[in-house]
């Protein structure tokens, strides 16, 4: 008889999600998916209000990344307003993004993969948490939670708070950047290196036993989309898009981002709430590409600044030793992409301490609206973030189009779900449970893109995961239903 | 003082509503209202000689405030943590030798939108009182 596994609710994500996995017969993964099962309609709370109040209602799309969303909000509202800002608000734009980069990974790689990555993905499920982490290595923990803190600081010392700051808006920002507040940024840069210095010594340690995961969770060829500057090199607040596939060749370049709705497209499931987006010229399914940090250092041709430049390289051989010339198409990755990610926003971080445009007296540039329709796009943690913007005469919002990094990875988690299933998945014959550790696995492939699905849906609240075992016509056989992560604040 | 919630989930700002109502913090006393727990308030209150977290809580039948129950309480702890795992963090990493307290208060309201229900704006009176009894109390002191 067959039947199907749910894994319900997902848990160290952000969001509702569960997966079910249905096997055949003999008991053989016949086809696994990834639900996203919130749904918030963001988009509609938004029309009507006037265009300058977008950034500060954008950011509380999240409570993890709000700095993307005021970033790509505030960018489409300069599109309105026809203007270019002055060079103090992009530096302090860029500032605060790379500190919203950094504490981001941070919480993904430290207090959310960690526990799997050092205790093992076999390790009791009651032990797989940074309680865990806390028993194994202390110092190890205190330096992840501390690298979350600068992140954290930064955005608060520039932006005004730790979440949802809404220093920025349409034609700048509102504050100034003071000696003080770089004398503080900059006392904390040596230890954040040598923090993320540790961290990846450690991941890349930890590699050889995650061999088989590394190679079943997740590893296979797409397209990978990311925003590049001039150069080539790593970008995320202003710069073009590029898109390679899994072999490394280059697809398009030179996108302009303002104009994503020309080569991307969305496609539905009736599974999901989640859109599944796709490059458009090569349609649905087969137009699926992957965003965020792997697809970022897959698509760059350097880092810019001196360490990351150093990861880069070596990161880049990892891919150089198969098919996919330069290029990394493991999931398991993404985590070793997100921690050299960080080392290159401490890099740049450190940088704009001295860029005499940082301290610049005008942040704002004046104007009336200008235009009836704007774009604003930015790496967000997650992946490259489109607002699309539409304002009657009068500067309301007529409609809102939010294009998610997390939904443009969604088609790609199905995959890594399914992946990982037929892998390691071997349900028990007399109809018991899976093993653990098994369920972790899917839950860890997952877990490699960072889902947020709060984002990705535009929701807010709790953020379970189930997983649902399903036999032959849909019958529901077995639902796990794991403890939600995520109180009501 | 930490007041935890988010004010447009209307009773789930209850606690940030106590901030405001036992005014400028004074004597040593500092505050913070923060949308949730995250893990580096762990270092945050590591400096401090007692902590005093202030919460809605859903499930909660009545107002209370008792000395924390500092085993971690949750299993999975992400984005979101609960008092008694920042103060075990805290102890744990950040060396914090303090007292901590949990004012815990009862709420039904958490859908969309600002200001507090009837009840809650009630009760978040007599917090007040119960923390301002804390705050004048040897326990803190």
């Amino acid at each position: 008889m067959s039947r199907q596994i749910v894994i319900q609710p997902v848990t160290r994500i952000e969001g509702h999600a569960k997966i079910s996995i249905q096997l055949d017969d003999s008991g053989q993964v016949q086809s696994a998916n990834f639900h996203v099962t919130e749904f918030r309609g963001f988009e509609k709370l938004c029309e009507g209000r006037p265009f300058q109040e977008m950034p500060g209602l954008m950011s509380r799309v999240c409570g993890i990344c709000p700095v993307s969303h005021v970033l790509a909000s505030s960018k489409a509202g300069d599109m309105l307003l026809g203007v270019e800002i002055p060079p103090a608000a992009e530096k302090q734009r860029r500032l605060v993004n790379y500190a919203q980069i950094l504490q981001s990974h941070a919480l993904s790689f430290f207090h959310l993969s960690s526990p799997d990555l050092l205790l093992g993905m076999d390790a009791p499920a009651a032990k797989r948490n940074i309680f865990g982490l806390l028993e194994k290595d202390t110092d190890f923990l205190r330096k992840g939670i501390r690298l979350r803190q600068f992140g954290q600081r930064v955005i608060e010392l520039v932006g005004g708070k730790r979440i949802h700051p809404s220093w920025s808006g349409p034609g700048g920002v509102h504050l100034r950047f003071s000696v003080e507040q770089r004398d503080e940024i900059l006392a904390w840069i040596p230890e954040a290196v040598d923090s993320i210095s540790m961290a990846l010594d450690r991941l890349k340690g930890l590699l050889d036993s995650f061999h088989v995961e590394v190679e079943h969770m997740g590893n296979f060829p797409s397209l990978f989309l990311a925003t590049v500057n001039g150069q080539g090199s790593l970008e995320y607040y202003e710069g073009l898009i590029r898109i390679v596939d899994g072999k490394g060749n280059t697809i398009a370049d030179g996108l302009d981002p303002r104009r994503f709705f020309t080569f991307l497209g969305e496609a539905s499931e009736d599974y999901s709430f989640v859109k599944f987006p796709f490059y458009l010229p090569f349609g649905y399914p087969q137009g699926h590409y992957r965003v965020g940090p792997l697809a970022r250092l897959n698509v760059a041709k350097f880092a810019g600044t001196a360490r990351a430049d150093r990861e880069l390289r070596e990161f880049k051989h990892r891919g150089a030793d198969q098919e996919c010339e330069g290029v990394v198409c493991e999931s398991f990755h993404f985590h070793l992409a997100r921690l050299i990610e960080m080392l290159h926003c401490v890099e740049r971080i450190e940088e704009l301490m001295t860029d005499p445009d940082l301290f610049g007296e005008n942040t704002q540039a004046k104007a009336s609206l200008n235009r009836r329709e704007g774009i604003g796009s930015c790496e967000a943690p997650r992946g490259t973030l489109f607002h699309h913007y539409w304002v009657d005469k009068d500067g309301l919002m007529t409609k809102a189009d939010l294009l998610i990094a997390t939904a443009q990875n969604n088609q790609a988690m199905n995959l890594a779900v399914e992946q990982t299933a037929r892998h390691f998945l071997r349900p028990a014959a007399n109809g018991a449970p899976p093993d653990e550790g098994m369920l972790n696995r899917l839950e860890a492939a997952i877990r490699c893109y960072d889902p947020c699905l709060s984002c990705s849906t535009h929701a807010l609240g709790q953020m379970p995961l189930i997983v649902e075992l399903t036999g032959p016509g849909g019958i529901l056989l077995r639902r796990i239903t794991r403890e939600s992560c995520f109180e009501h604040s | 003082m930490i007041a935890t919630g988010n004010r447009l989930r209307r009773d789930d700002g209850v606690a940030q509503s106590v901030l405001e109502r036992l005014g400028p913090a004074s004597g040593g006393v500092e505050t913070r209202a923060l949308l949730q727990l995250t893990p580096e308030v762990a270092e945050d209150i590591a400096p401090y000689d007692a902590v005093i977290f202030i919460d809605a809580d859903a499930g909660a039948t009545e107002l209370g405030l008792a000395q924390l129950d500092e085993l971690p309480s949750s299993a999975v702890l992400t984005h979101v943590s609960r008092p008694a795992d920042i103060v075990a963090l805290s102890r744990a990493l950040f060396g914090f030798t303090g007292r901590a307290f949990l004012c815990r208060i009862p709420v039904d309201d958490l859908s969309l939108g600002e200001g507090l229900s009837r009840r809650a704006s009630a009760i978040a009176a007599q917090a007040t009182e119960m923390v301002r009894a804390l705050l004048s109390s040897p326990d803190t002191n």
